[in-house]
């Protein structure tokens, strides 16, 4: 019996040591990426990465640690590597959850990185594919805000580039707002990104 | 309970404090300069840091025992050291570059590309289509790069001094038998496929992969697209037809069509072409392109279908005719190619494939019918190992077949054949090796087998890259190139040797911030040229395989997208010096089909405030030379130099709506393709000669394409 304790509480405190670890370090993690630690933050998600082959969340934060980088990234070469590396990070991350909206919304980030670096190279076949992705991503989670937001940017996006008018997605933005208010990520660590952006566009909407 | 007191402690002690460790050590390159940022941990657990900026790093962990220590880094090899933790202190550790498609070197000599990958693509998707002049046709615009020359009359791809028989077009590695429209003479033809279908075009001017072989020149190589985006209709309306496109997903599975109806006859009323022939019934055409795509696992199936459907009657001014000569052509192509490749979990790829062609042209010529009939087959099983980022192996085996009958009838019920059949079984192997990533070779070989001349060759291919500086590299390539006689021939004497050419190319390359420059010097020696004694081939020409020639020149080409907004050109020039004796040349001349100076500029600006890309695109072609009959010299006369200006604008309505609007040769230069001889001398002994002409000095079009999908935003802009 005191033998059958002993395991088990062996067992809780390994596993809560674990758990542990894991908090520690994404903590960590996103510590040093809002000290914009870029290479020690995305180094620190890939080692959690490694430890943690099933959980999809430190892949998907290699993946946005490398986009967000890339975005006004001068260096042509470093660029080319980081947003190959998110790639295959977003693709592991893919591997881990299919049919994750969130996945597919930050896959669609990595394409809009490539295209805000050379459009007339990569915009022709990567545009189609975003389209698809934010299309994929609103069936899955329709009331997911990065979703609806993610969507509405792309097509103002757009609409610029063609020289439209953007008004029309305004109301998809204001809907973002709502949705990110009453937004609860399903662990600290989930995906909670975007309402800054989000209210920064529905000023210049109201501009 | 003491013991329960201990084990705990025991027990604690194990979790908690268990005699940390220190791992720690510096990382350098190989020319130890310290590098920052390395990733460095144990595999499997939390335990690591990142290496300061003198390369150091240094953590604690509570793991014992045998560890991995795992090093990565962008744009090195990832390194692992394998020991007892104890043991990991001090470490110096040295990373190895990465051999890296991005920035690496790359195999080059004599290729150019179409496609996303900027560091080895000189165009990119869009410029195919949108480039002012090639109307839609991307052979025109490749017809832009250097080593093509300009044949305005024939409007296929003219390598380097070779004629258009020596360039062979692949699509997904399978030969096309035939790839342009049937035309009559002096009437350009155009490229059968549609260029939305494809996701990259691979030009060769010289040097390529063992893999291609049966070309004496250039290959062009086609891959269809793998996945399509979306599903959308397109639908257009031209000045000179319509046609109309679907595109259909389900899962992992796609269907593309496209179907078109030509009809020059609309336009030709309007605005006649009427220079040296009139048309009895302009040329007319319906054609359509399936492509079936199914993704699976761990492979993918592709089934590629066309057909095309021609006719016209046109008549022709002859110089030995008082009448215009009628020339009446009927056209059916029937082409399936099918492929499936296949990803094994080692790195092995198989790929295998299958393409078939019928092609049946009815011609008719004074009071004469020709009927031609040519089915074509191939087959192919190809295997690749990649042993890792520097090493990858590949070989492979293939089988064409070609099945060729001509029929000519005389009105009085006369009857002539001639046919041949070929059998050719080819084997290749080759291999790609990274030395580092300033360093590279490609080496392979091939043999082939024909049966019709029964006779047996081995080509080897080589291929050198050397990065000289961050930007710059040079390459080097030499191969042998073996094509059996073209079938104008072979349906005659089947007693005849393969024609031979050897290829050295001495490239430069220099590609920095959206701009693109590349010289190339190259040396091309024909040998085993097919001779005969005949105006043209006939059945009772004598033939022999004593012919031969060269090739040497210079192609440069510079491209800029970068230093004016919204504006890109490029710019080409070719230089060639040829000679060869071949056909029915009583010396060693340069021929007809080789211009010594070939410009090109292609310029393409993005108007915001119109909405409008507006395309202006140029070319030179230096006299092409032509024997002149009355002089002693063989082939010692040049026409005119050759002048196009061409324009495109293409006006977005909507997202979703293009008016696209194109004139070619807008300054409507006179140009003149050739001359034409007189057979027999006239009373004064004078050989008289006509001139001949493009059949319309200018060419306008007019389009409309719509575009319907659920997203409401992609156009046709990049199938204009």
């Amino acid at each position: 019996m005191r033998r059958l304790t002993l395991l088990l509480l062996f067992l809780t405190i390994s596993s809560l040591k674990a758990q542990d670890q894991y908090s520690m370090g994404m903590q960590k993690a996103m510590e040093l990426w809002s000290e914009q630690k870029i290479v020690e933050a995305s180094n620190m998600f890939e080692r959690i990465a490694t430890a943690e082959m099933d959980n999809w969340l430190p892949y998907y934060y290699v993946a946005m640690v490398n986009t967000t980088a890339s975005f006004g990234e001068k260096d042509e070469q470093k660029l080319k590597m980081q947003l190959k590396k998110a790639k295959e990070y977003i693709d592991n991350a893919k591997n881990i959850s299919p049919d994750n909206a969130e996945i597919l919304v930050q896959e669609a980030m990595i394409n809009t990185a490539w295209m805000a670096f050379d459009g007339a190279t990569y915009g022709m076949t990567l545009s189609g594919k975003n389209v698809q992705l934010y299309q994929k991503a609103a069936e899955l989670a329709p009331n997911n805000p990065r979703v609806v937001f993610g969507k509405a940017e792309w097509d103002m996006g757009t609409a610029r580039y063609f020289g439209k008018d953007t008004t029309p997605y305004c109301k998809d933005i204001e809907r973002a707002l709502q949705l990110f208010a009453t937004f609860k990520p399903e662990t600290e660590f989930h995906p909670n990104w975007g309402k800054e952006r989000a209210e920064q566009i529905a000023e210049e909407c109201k501009s | 309970m003491k013991n329960q007191i201990t084990f705990s402690l025991l027990f604690l002690m194990a979790c908690v404090s268990s005699a940390q460790l220190t791992v720690n050590g510096i990382v350098t390159d190989k020319s130890n300069v310290p590098v920052v940022g390395a990733n460095v941990y144990l595999e499997g657990t939390y335990d690591g840091s990142s290496t300061d900026d003198n390369g150091k790093f240094s953590f604690e962990t509570s793991e014992t025992g045998t560890q991995t220590l795992i090093i990565s880094m962008l744009s090195y090899e990832p390194h692992y050291e394998i020991g007892d933790v104890s043991y990991l202190q001090n470490l110096n550790i040295r990373l190895l570059e990465a051999v890296n498609s991005l920035t690496g070197v790359t195999l080059t000599a004599g290729t150019f590309e179409a496609g996303d990958n900027s560091k080895v693509s000189v165009l990119k998707p869009l410029d195919i289509v949108t480039t002012a002049g090639a109307a839609g046709d991307f052979v025109a615009a490749l017809q832009t790069l250097p080593g093509t020359s300009t044949v305005n009359e024939d409007g296929r791809l003219f390598v380097r001094g070779g004629d258009a028989g020596e360039t062979q077009v692949f699509i997904d590695g399978l030969r096309v038998f035939q790839p342009f429209n049937a035309t009559a003479n002096n009437i350009p033809t155009r490229g059968r496929f549609s260029p939305f279908l494809f996701k990259g075009i691979t030009f060769s001017t010289g040097g390529y992969s063992a893999e291609y072989g049966q070309a004496l020149s250039s290959v062009l190589l086609l891959n269809t697209t793998d996945v399509p985006d979306q599903e959308k209709t397109d639908i257009s309306i031209m000045s000179v037809g319509g046609g109309i496109g679907h595109t259909e997903i389900w899962g992992d599975e796609s269907l593309s069509f496209n179907t078109q109806y030509i009809n020059l006859a609309p336009y030709e009323s309007l605005i006649p072409s009427n220079q040296g022939i009139r048309w009895n019934s302009p040329y007319e055409s319906i054609s359509g392109e399936a492509v079936f795509r199914s993704k699976g696992e761990k492979g993918i199936f592709k089934l590629y279908t066309g057909f095309n459907h021609a006719d016209l009657d046109i008549e022709q001014e002859n110089i030995n005719f008082e009448e215009f000569v009628r020339f009446e052509l009927t056209n059916n192509n029937l082409y399936f190619n099918s492929s499936y490749k296949h990803f094994f979990a080692n790195d092995w790829t198989l790929t295998s494939g299958a393409s078939l062609s019928w092609d049946t042209n009815e011609i008719g010529l004074f009071e004469n019918t020709i009927d031609i009939k040519e089915t074509g087959s191939h087959l192919k099983l190809k295997l690749k190992k990649t042993f890792s980022n520097r090493f990858n192996l590949q070989f492979g085996t293939e089988l064409f077949n070609i099945d060729f009958e001509e029929t000519f009838r005389t009105p009085d019920g006369m009857q002539f054949k001639s046919a041949y059949d070929d059998q050719l079984l080819a084997g290749f192997v080759e291999s790609d090796v990274f030395f580092s990533n300033k360093f590279a070779m490609k080496l392979g070989a091939r043999v082939d087998n024909t049966s019709v001349l029964n006779q047996f060759n081995f080509s080897p291919r080589v291929s050198l890259a050397y990065q000289s500086s961050e930007n710059g590299q040079f390459s080097f390539a030499y191969g042998d190139f073996y094509q059996n006689p073209q079938s104008n021939i072979l349906r005659y004497d089947q007693n005849l040797n393969v024609e031979k050419t050897s290829h050295y190319i001495l490239n430069y390359q220099y590609v920095a911030n959206g701009k693109t420059f590349r010289a190339e010097a190259y040396h091309k020696a024909y040998d085993g040229l097919v001779k005969y004694n005949t105006e043209m081939p006939q059945f009772d020409s004598q033939f022999n395989n004593l012919g031969n020639g060269y090739a040497s020149g210079l192609d440069i080409f510079w491209r800029d997208n970068k230093s004016i907004k919204d504006f890109d050109y490029w710019a080409s020039y070719s230089y060639l010096n040829t000679k060869r004796d071949f056909r029915n040349f009583r010396e060693r001349a340069t021929p007809n089909f080789a211009p010594k100076h070939n410009i090109s500029i292609v310029t393409k600006k993005w108007v915001n405030k119109l909405r409008s890309q507006i395309g202006l695109s140029y070319s030179y072609v230096s006299g092409r030379p032509y024997d002149n009959p009355n002089t002693a010299e063989f082939l010692a006369e040049k026409t005119k130099a050759f002048n196009n200006l061409s324009f495109n604008w293409a006006y977005l309505i909507d997202q979703q709506k293009i008016l696209y609007f194109s004139v070619n040769n807008v300054l409507g230069f006179n140009n003149v393709n050739n001359y034409q001889y007189a057979n027999v001398p006239n009373v004064d002994g004078v050989f008289e000669r006509q001139t001949i002409r493009p059949a319309a000095d200018s060419f306008f079009f007019v389009g409309f394409f719509w575009t319907i999908s659920k997203d409401k935003k992609s156009n046709q802009l990049d199938n204009l």
